[in-house]
């Protein structure tokens, strides 16, 4: 039983310290987006704005909270929170230092691709309950952007995999305490540039963002979404996207590596995280919106012919090196 | 230990109850939303049989890649099309009847066989044994179901062709 209590006393410490992190990238992204265009961004409450994800917060708290009179009525009070499970579960197989994490399962990349590919269940719920056709449109557009990024993201997530030997997340960041993978030559920077590309897709940002074009679709699926279950969506949405950087820092950057005092490891790890989770919101608020049949042809037509040959190059090179996992 | 037939009574409920509902719903969309929580229950059930390769790909296929294509075919017809679907189940006598003696011979087989009280430990790696097996004992069925799914593709795209 006392493992029972320990998991349960770990999951309770992530999950806290995720919801802290996952309210304070919002901060991030905007002060980062502010600078990007020459502006300050949120400065007025605390110092230096440091207090506004709280007020954003306390605010969506009192909000009124409104269900449209035609709503599928279960359905769209349940979306958000189906929305926002994967999301939170991806962060349990992550090791945040060697040996620190709620679950080190030996299929670790395999439960955090199956488990993020959940999401889209809680999106077509939230467009479908709510009944309103620019949620509808864009639970749609959703689907399909799914069923097109899905297979390039995990073979491009594989590569990792075949260079470690394993699938394991711990072992997969061990091995690469020579070299990180994103500095393996030549297959090392185009899977991670791969890996970039499909997560802006699979995150829906910017220039992948056409489930929630504000031009077209208004607000997108969350569109009837108010106070709480838009605060809950909009938590779910970036914490798996907080979570796939924490993955990408992991399969590419090393992990926790870097100088200083084994304790040290949790804190580069979360510095890679957010480097990479910059990365993101630059091409985020550098790119223009691309049509939908464009996004189709990009990953049909390129992305998944090109991942595939990587990942077969990939086993070429571990065969040839006779590495590890032979 | 303890919690484990906890968990699996627990699970085979949701399953069992989910998997009624997805035949006895009315609303389309509410039993395809059944379906993915019964395919998640068998994910769990895996999950405790301390079988998470399966488990994860169950997730990965069945509850994030059919349930998703299910639902892409069921919007298209229904919503955007305008026709209304409702699920009907005239055959329900008969399909008790079908699914009550099937679950009879499973019950006398599962009498008949001696089973072990607990089960037996994993000794090694099972995601590792799958993949071996894969690709020595099994990679005759492994190849013909590759150049199934191409036939299948194939014939996907002859008939998504555009007239000419």
């Amino acid at each position: 039983m006392t493992d029972a209590v320990d998991a349960f006393v770990a999951g309770f410490i992530v999950l806290s310290a995720v919801v802290g992190v996952v309210t304070y990238v919002t901060l991030l992204e905007r002060k980062f987006a502010a600078r990007m265009q020459s502006r300050i961004g949120p400065y007025r409450v605390g110092p230096h704005g440091l207090l506004q994800p709280i007020a954003d917060a306390l605010k969506l708290l009192m909000k009124e909270d409104i269900v449209p009179r035609l709503a599928d009525r279960v359905v769209y009070n349940l979306a958000p929170i189906v929305f926002l499970i994967p999301g939170m579960l991806i962060f349990a197989t992550i090791p945040f230092a060697p040996g620190l994490g709620v679950a080190d399962l030996n299929i670790g990349i395999l439960f955090f691709l199956a488990v993020s590919a959940m999401e889209i269940v809680g999106l077509f719920m939230a467009g479908w309950g709510s009944n309103n056709k620019y949620a509808l449109l864009s639970a749609m557009r959703a689907v399909n952007q799914i069923i097109s990024y899905d297979l390039p993201f995990i073979f491009t997530a594989l590569v990792p995999v075949l260079l470690a030997g394993s699938l394991r997340l711990s072992d997969i960041a061990t091995a690469q305490a020579g070299l990180w993978f994103v500095f393996y030559p030549v297959i090392g920077q185009l899977a991670f540039a791969a890996f970039i590309i499909t997560t802006l897709a699979a995150e829906n940002r910017v220039p992948f963002d056409i489930l929630e074009a504000e031009s077209e679709l208004v607000a997108g699926f969350r569109v009837e979404y108010s106070g709480m279950k838009f605060a809950l969506i909009q938590l779910g949405e970036y914490a798996h996207m907080v979570g796939t950087s924490f993955l990408g820092a992991l399969l590419f950057l090393g992990a926790w590596a870097g100088p200083g005092p084994a304790w040290l490891g949790p804190v580069w790890f979360l510095l890679k995280a957010m480097g990479v989770f910059l990365l993101v919101t630059w091409v985020r608020w550098s790119f223009v919106r691309i049509r939908v049949d464009q996004i189709l042809a990009i990953s049909w037509k390129l992305l998944l012919p090109l991942s595939l040959l990587l990942l077969m190059a990939t086993a070429l090179v571990v065969v040839l090196r006779s590495g590890p996992g032979v | 230990m303890t919690l484990e037939p906890l968990a699996f009574w627990a699970l085979s409920a949701l399953l069992v109850g989910s998997a009624l509902a997805v035949v006895l719903t009315k609303n389309l969309f509410h039993s395809v939303l059944y379906l993915a929580l019964a395919l998640t229950g068998t994910a769990g059930i895996f999950l405790a049989l301390e079988a998470e390769f399966l488990a994860a790909v169950q997730l990965l296929l069945y509850a994030g890649g059919v349930v998703t294509i299910v639902v892409f075919a069921i919007v298209v017809t229904e919503r955007l099309v305008g026709e209304r679907i409702t699920q009907t189940s005239r055959q329900i006598v008969s399909g008790v009847v079908v699914a009550g003696g099937v679950l009879i011979g499973v019950l006398t087989f599962i009498a008949r066989a001696p089973l072990p009280a607990t089960r037996p430990p994993l000794v090694a790696d099972v995601t590792q044994a799958i993949g071996q097996l894969l690709f020595s004992r099994f990679v005759l069925p492994f190849e013909l179901l590759a150049v199934l799914f191409l036939a299948a593709l194939l014939g996907a795209t002859y008939f998504a062709r555009p007239d000419e």
